[in-house]
Order: structure tokens, then sequence, then C-alpha cells
């Protein structure tokens, strides 16, 4: 198993050494493994012990499988009873909290597509190659004109609301968003491919509609918004597009995962490295916010 | 200035071993983002009041987003701030205090 943090190895299940090492790092106020513990674990300091414990806790997958526990640490993460704040925007969205979105989400997408083809090169698992190939085509290929990619779709709403796609694509992304593309980058290049499965297609649980039946707070945005003027024609576009498509990418894709993960043996990596990556995306989510901060102040 | 009974000056954990100096008073962080962070409060609250001091500064919420009240004598100062992943000012927003 591995850090969620940093991604010191441990053998298998070993939450000893893992709460010792959080434990250690803890003492030497490392900012980055308090932070993890505060937010996940707890905030009262305990022994060595009873951490590894706590962490053997978090990490038990439950009656629902990994695919249940990839859930319930997104939900928990997102969709609490304090939503993210760029969620809790988006269900009333400015043109700011949009435009943030286009321009930060554009260099998301184009990360997006190498990772999925990090994990197809690095897999000898057919479906997973065409489940990747799916999944490039719908976000960022598109199947000709009648249907646009999700990056298309992207771009025609920073249209739609009077910012123009050659200056979309010559913003560089703010530090949050290059930082996470990072984390991302290095998931996908150097991790084993089905890590980088969960950590980039257990993203698209943010879209994913069915998570209000278990237990989160709130749609990722109000669905009503699709049906009446409130917002521009491409919005809806772009929006409904993630709330068809992201049900049937994040479920088809913590199946495969979670059957590879068991027999490959890598079940708590993959968990590991999905705090990891969704950490780089709590962060993303905050600075698509940042931006769109720009363009109410303009 | 009044701090929390026990853990970090700025979330209360009490895991780490950060000390650092703010105003002349010796305070334990659990890392130094938070210590970063509450430098930049201080900051912020003294740039925005003119206050020589704050004697107290009660905060809610979490990471993402605290809302503040800051406090001189009978004087109250409330705000959001928002930081960013290393510690600096994202967001700072006055809100009025009600009367």
């Amino acid at each position: 198993m591995k850090c969620p943090t940093c991604g010191t190895g441990f053998d298998s299940n070993d939450f000893d050494a893992l709460g010792k090492h959080f434990y250690a790092e803890a003492l030497r106020s490392d900012g980055r493994h308090v932070m993890w513990l505060n937010r996940n674990i707890t905030k009262n300091k305990t022994d060595a012990t009873a951490l590894s414990g706590l962490f053997e806790r978090f990490f038990a997958l439950g009656s629902g499988g990994l695919q249940g526990w990839v859930k319930r640490r997104f939900i928990e993460k997102f969709y609490g009873p304090r939503p993210h704040p760029f969620v809790s925007a988006l269900q009333n969205p400015s043109r700011g909290t949009l435009l943030g979105y286009v321009v930060e989400h554009q260099h998301f997408l184009r990360q997006w597509v190498r990772s999925c083809s990090f994990i197809m090169a690095r897999t000898d698992e057919t479906e997973v190659v065409m489940y990747e190939l799916d999944n490039i085509n719908t976000e960022f290929g598109g199947a000709g004109p009648d249907r646009p990619s999700h990056y298309e779709l992207l771009l025609r709403m920073g249209e739609s609301l009077g910012l123009d796609r050659t200056k979309v694509l010559a913003t560089p992304p703010l530090p949050d968003t290059k930082d996470a593309i990072r984390v991302w980058d290095d998931i996908c290049q150097d991790y084993h491919w089905v890590e980088a499965m969960v950590a980039m297609h257990g993203l698209e649980l943010i879209a994913n509609r069915n998570l209000r039946k278990e237990g989160a707070s709130v749609h990722y945005f109000d669905p009503e918004i699709l049906k009446t003027g409130q917002v521009t024609d491409a919005t809806k576009a772009f929006l409904r597009e993630g709330y068809e498509a992201d049900v049937g990418h994040s479920e088809e894709a913590l199946d495969l995962a979670a059957k590879f993960a068991g027999r490959l043996g890598v079940v708590d990596d993959v968990q590991a490295t999905f705090m990891r990556s969704i950490d780089a995306f709590d962060n993303y989510l905050m600075a698509r916010l940042e931006r769109g901060k720009q363009f109410e102040t303009a | 200035m009044r701090l929390p009974e026990k853990g970090c000056a700025l979330c209360e954990a009490t895991w780490g071993d950060y000390w650092e100096e703010v105003e002349g008073q010796r305070m334990f962080f659990c890392c130094d983002i938070c210590a970063t962070e509450f430098k930049n409060i201080v900051r912020e609250v003294k740039a925005h009041t003119g206050w020589k001091n704050i004697d107290e500064i009660r905060m809610t919420g979490d990471y993402r987003g605290r809302d503040c009240s800051a406090l001189n004598a009978d004087r109250k100062y409330t705000f959001f701030i928002r930081f960013d992943s290393k510690g600096e000012i994202q967001t700072f927003k006055e809100v009025p205090t009600p009367r």
C-alpha cells in the first residue's frame, strides 16, 4: 500500500506501518501529512497504534466493494453537508463561474486525453482499451458534426458567454490547476494503470446524477436549468453532455477497475492514489472559482 | 490575543509541533501552512481596520473557507476568508456586522 500523501510504499494492508509513517510526519509538523490527517482521519492527536486502527477503518471497503468505497469518499469530500464551493456556485451559476469553468477546464481536458492514453498504453486488457477509446472520443475527439466532443461543447459555452476560444486557449492555467495536472500526469505515467484509472475516472463521479441516491446532498448542478432560459443554449448543451455521459463513464470504469484491482492485488494502492487524486481535484475546483472571480470583476 | 484552549491557533488540530511568534506571542500551529494563514489573517484585519492589536479571532468553517470575527475591545470586524493551497489569501470579503 501507499501513503495517500507522499506515495511512500508499504507492504499490502500494513496499516501499522502507515500509521507509524503518518505519526512520524505529524511529529515533525509536515504540512501535507498533518492536513491530510485533519481532513480525513481526525484533528485530535492519537498515538501511533490508535492511528493505525483509524487508518484500517478508513480504508475498509465495506459491503459495496471498491466501487462503494470510492463513491463514499467522493461524496464525503464534495457532496457532504457543506458541498464543495464550486458545486455550490454551480447550483445557480453566474457568468463568471461558467467562464472560470471554461478557462481552467480546457487545461483539464487536454490532460485528460494524456491520462487516458497512458492508461491505454500501459494495459494489456482489451476491454480497458475499448473503454478508454470511447471515453477519449466523447470527451475530446467527438463523433462528427452531430456529436461534438465535451471539449468542443466547453469552448462553445465560453463563446456563448462572450469569451472567444482563442483567448481561452491562450490563457495559461492558474497555479492550483497546474499543480493538479502535474499530480494526474505523475500518477498516470508512474503508477499502476488500475490506480490511474480510478484516479481519473473516479473524478467523473462529480457529474454522476445517481450520487444523490447514494447520499450526495445536491446534484452537480440544478437539472432544472436545462429546461429554463437561465443559461445559454450552449451552456445547457455542455452541462447536459456531462449529465448524460458521466453516469456511464464513472460506473463502467469503477467496475473495470474493481475487477482488475482485485485480480492484480493493488486494491489498497488504488485507494491511496484515489485520495491523492481527489485532493488535487479539490484544489482544481477552487481554481475554477478563482478564475471566475476575474470575470465577475471585469 | 486569546487563542483556542487547545490545539492549533487556526484550525484547533492537536497534531504537529510547530511554533511561531505572532504579534509578540508564542503560538502553537499544527503545521507551517496554518501559521502562514493565521499571520495573513492578522495582517489583513489590521490593514482593513487600522487596529493596533487584536484581542481574539473567532472562526468557523474549514480549509475551503472560514467565516471569521475579529474582536478589539467592544469592536467587532467580520469577514470571510479563503486561502490557496500554499496558505496565501485567495478571497477576503468583509461582512457587514449586524447592529
